[in-house]
């Protein structure tokens, strides 16, 4: 790792066991750094940044790294955006030019802008049209009052209709300056020539203003928050949110195991992880809810955030059963935990599949170079070195008490939703 | 690198070996999709995957699940549509104890009558979920539209209401032992081990497998007529906020076809090169009427269909099926242009390497060019087999698969008896 005079983070890994590297050029911005009036502009921003810049022009900017066989995306989320080049090795010096160019001239002509406002909203109502998003939007909007994790990173349609090019560009120079971002590079280099190019790329580019910082602090609850929608849908779904610990705080490993215990654990790696995968079948909630036939599926959400977020667990009724009696199913499990029936078994399991995963879900240079740039941006990459030893430490009374804590009536937030199919339920 | 070896039962074994990782991806791979469900059926191969591991050669379910999870190993049965595929991922160090687990897994399933119950009531549901989803509820209606009764690929995966609840834990039973064998099926490993290894540890658990018959050969699967006409369905499915629509075209393509090379250069350009090949800009990039638009060609032991999808605003579908329209005629009366074919062939060409780079995905690849008859030198020779492709072969290849006029429509969303209007 080295910080540049500029004040860019760099993060460099060698992996030369095949002709490939991974690119990732890393911002701190996301949903969060929005407010009422410009929500999803983060994300409106990345697509602007696949449109050109004034030394590349639009039509250029995936064709190269398709011609050198590559992959490219991008995402927005709650901390980050990044981007991403996954290429023969032969075409690194191209890859960090296209990305350095991304980071100070894009063009955001008002045509363009026009033209993805349609894009960006279609992406909205594509993600609309699934009752389980929906569901996961309100339940966010009603577990965080205050903070700015509350609204949904793609934006609520009336700003998506009201943002202008001006609050897009100005949303862009204010967050995409070295000093506030991250470069990643894992795959087939040697260290010192691959730090030569990123300085010949990267080096000329002036530090920015430091962007402002996420002052709101969610305030505490104090009881129970509960939300029932009715839409069109084939299911009725439920979620339970609790307020969980930032991915620096003490707990979070324990939430880790916890998680192990109760859900299978989570994916380690937001951007590969879990897929294909199948569901944990000697979770507890497995166990409960679905072996118990309440439940076609249980699953459960860790992110690891910058600030306090959520620990979700949600779960799609069997036709004819009553979304209250798997959340019934759902708090005697708490209980078990609370109550300390963890055994050795169980925090073994858990920490074996938490390892397991942890190092599945980084050995392709995409997904070793994601994991790097991810942690850093959203704390610091030490963060995620440290989480297996800190995982491997995690006792079974500290579960207990995380769950008879954290995972209480007085924090929790509860969503249902039920089949409208009479009822329009358009946005 | 990549070692094969068939095993005394029929089974084929193969494995490449990845010194940079720590883990290894096992894939096993049976004639035994949804193709071959029995007739009015539909869904038994789906219900087999599904309940492999809920207990059989002597251990309960949650037996199977503690030990295999116990390890960290991931396991996932899925059922494709030729094939019933098996899959873990492990830490390379547990390879021995996960291949002896995962015998009695795929070879002596026991179908409990409790576990079958519960798990045909979850797929009934699953089935009243997909009837809300506009994507799923386009893509049974095209393959309802495209292949007759009878056909292998009509039904969905996954069944219907009304085949569902016929099927039995004798039906499972016998399904498994017809078709999920080792004689014409595959294990390929991927990952930190010796091949040679790998091939002889796979010998010392799937060697004295001999019960269930297993494929001999290849099954045929008979090409679907063509639509005389063109076919256009209505979906409607009230509340929600954007329309599906999949547009397919016959005769289609099969995996192994001479055309592959030409065909695949085709659908890039067309609809995946950069963002969306020639669909993306026409409809998403200038007039940003879509989020996702793009086009596959669905190849299998059959002909597949080459399908175009997108999601679009009710009260853009019009326009975006005027420029899909649009686009397939002009590719295929005009042709592409040689920029378009020589940036298709270079980025698949390039492309190839990068699909072997995770275990799950070089066992993945290596069990489909061993499945279909490809040869495991494959990845090796696919890019000059693509760098070969001329001109003139893309032009006939867009002759012979663009058949619009003879395609299925389907758009599947709210009100758009009105936006079609």
């Amino acid at each position: 790792m080295e910080r540049l005079p500029n004040g860019l983070t760099v993060l460099l890994r060698e992996m030369r066991a095949i002709p490939v590297v991974s690119v990732w050029c890393w911002y701190r911005v996301g949903s969060r750094d929005e407010r009422p009036g410009v929500t999803g502009i983060s994300h409106w921003v990345e697509h602007m940044n696949f449109k050109g810049s004034r030394s590349i022009p639009k039509s250029e900017v995936t064709r190269r790294v398709e011609l050198a066989g590559g992959v490219w995306n991008g995402y927005t989320w709650l901390d980050v955006t990044t981007y991403f080049e996954t290429v023969s090795s032969d075409a690194l010096d191209a890859m960090l030019r296209l990305e350095a160019s991304r980071m100070t001239e894009c063009l955001y002509s008002k045509q363009e802008v026009e033209r993805e406002r349609s894009v960006v909203i279609s992406e909205m109502r594509g993600g609309e049209n699934d009752p389980r998003s929906y569901l996961e939007r309100e339940v966010s909007g009603t577990a965080l009052q205050a903070h700015p994790y509350r609204w949904p990173t793609i934006g609520y349609l009336s700003d998506l209709q009201a943002i202008t090019r001006e609050d897009l560009y100005a949303h862009y120079r204010r967050y995409y300056v070295p000093n506030n971002a991250v470069l990643v590079l894992a795959g087939d280099f040697e260290t010192r020539a691959a730090m030569r190019l990123v300085k010949r790329h990267y080096g000329r580019i002036a530090r920015g203003a430091e962007p402002p910082p996420v002052r709101t602090v969610e305030p505490p609850q104090s009881g129970e928050r509960r939300v029932l929608l009715r839409r069109p849908s084939g299911a009725s779904y439920l979620q339970v949110a609790f307020p969980a610990p930032a991915l620096t705080d003490g707990d979070f490993p324990a939430l880790l195991v916890l998680d192990g215990i109760l859900g299978g654990g989570p994916s380690i790696n937001a951007w590969a992880g879990g897929r294909g995968a199948g569901p944990s079948k000697s979770a507890r909630l497995y166990r409960a809810l679905v072996e118990a036939d309440l439940a076609t599926e249980a699953d459960t959400q860790i992110i690891p955030t910058r600030f306090p977020y959520l620990y979700r667990i949600q779960a799609t009724a069997k036709a004819g059963v009553d979304p209250e009696r798997i959340e019934r199913a759902v708090y005697a499990e708490i209980g078990r935990l609370a109550g300390g029936s963890v055994e050795a078994k169980d925090l073994e399991r858990a920490r074996n599949q938490f390892l397991a995963r942890y190092a599945l879900e980084s050995e392709s240079v995409t997904d070793a170079a994601h994991q790097l740039g991810f942690f850093e941006t959203v704390a610091t990459h030490r963060d995620y070195l440290a989480l297996p030893a800190r995982v491997r430490a995690v006792t079974a009374g500290q579960v207990a008490r995380l769950a008879a804590e954290r995972l209480s009536e007085r924090t929790r937030t509860v969503g249902v939703l039920v089949p409208d199919a009479a009822g329009a339920g358009g946005a | 690198m990549t070692r094969r070896q068939e095993l005394d039962n029929g089974l084929v074994v193969v494995a490449r070996p990845n010194r940079a990782a720590r883990s290894i991806a096992a894939r096993l791979v049976f004639e035994a999709g949804a193709a071959f469900d029995p007739p009015g059926k539909a869904g038994t191969s789906s219900l087999v995957a599904r309940l492999l591991d809920r207990g059989g050669g002597g251990l309960s379910a949650e037996a199977i699940a503690e030990g295999f999870e116990r390890l960290g190993v991931s396991y996932v049965a899925r059922a494709q549509g030729d094939t019933l595929d098996v899959e873990v991922r492990l830490l390379a160090e547990h390879l021995p104890e996960v291949l002896r687990r995962l015998r009695p897994v795929v070879a002596e399933p026991a179908f409990p009558e409790e576990e079958v119950r519960r798990e045909v009531g979850q797929t009934l549901s699953a089935l009243a979920e997909r009837e809300q989803d506009t994507g799923a509820v386009a893509e049974d209606a095209l393959a309802a539209a495209l292949f007759p009764p009878g056909h292998p690929y009509r039904e969905p995966a996954v069944g219907t209401r009304a085949s569902v609840p016929r099927i039995g834990a004798a039906d499972l039973a016998a399904f498994h032992r017809e078709r999920v064998g080792p004689s014409g099926s595959i294990l390929a490993l991927a990952g930190d081990i010796d091949p040679d290894r790998a091939i002889a540890l796979a010998a010392d658990h799937f060697g004295d497998w001999t019960t269930g018959r297993g494929a001999t050969g290849r099954a045929t699967i008979p090409d679907p007529p063509m639509p005389e006409r063109e076919v256009t369905l209505v979906r409607r499915v009230e509340g929600k906020t954007q329309a599906d629509l999949v547009l397919g075209m016959l005769p289609g393509l099969r995996r192994n076809s001479p055309d592959l090379p030409a065909a695949l250069v085709l659908n890039n350009a067309l609809g995946e090169f950069s963002m969306g090949g020639r669909l993306g800009a026409a409809i998403r990039d200038r007039e940003g009427l879509a989020y996702y638009v793009y086009s596959t060609f669905e190849a299998g032991l059959g002909a597949g269909p080459l399908a175009v999808r997108a999601g679009v605003a009710p009260d853009a579908v019009r326009r975006a099926l005027d420029l899909i329209r649009r686009t397939l005629e002009a590719v295929r009366r005009r042709g592409l242009k040689p920029s378009e074919i020589r940036d298709s062939k270079q980025s698949l060409a390039a492309s190839v390497p990068r699909r072997l780079e995770t275990n799950p995905g070089a066992a993945r690849t290596l069990a489909d060019c061993e499945f279909y008859g490809l040869g495991l030198d494959y990845p090796e020779r696919l890019p000059s087999l693509i760098r070969a492709v001329e001109r003139d072969q893309v032009a006939a290849a867009a002759h012979r698969y663009l058949t619009l006029g003879r395609h299925a429509l389907v758009v599947a969303g709210p009100a758009l008896k009105e936006a079609l209007r």
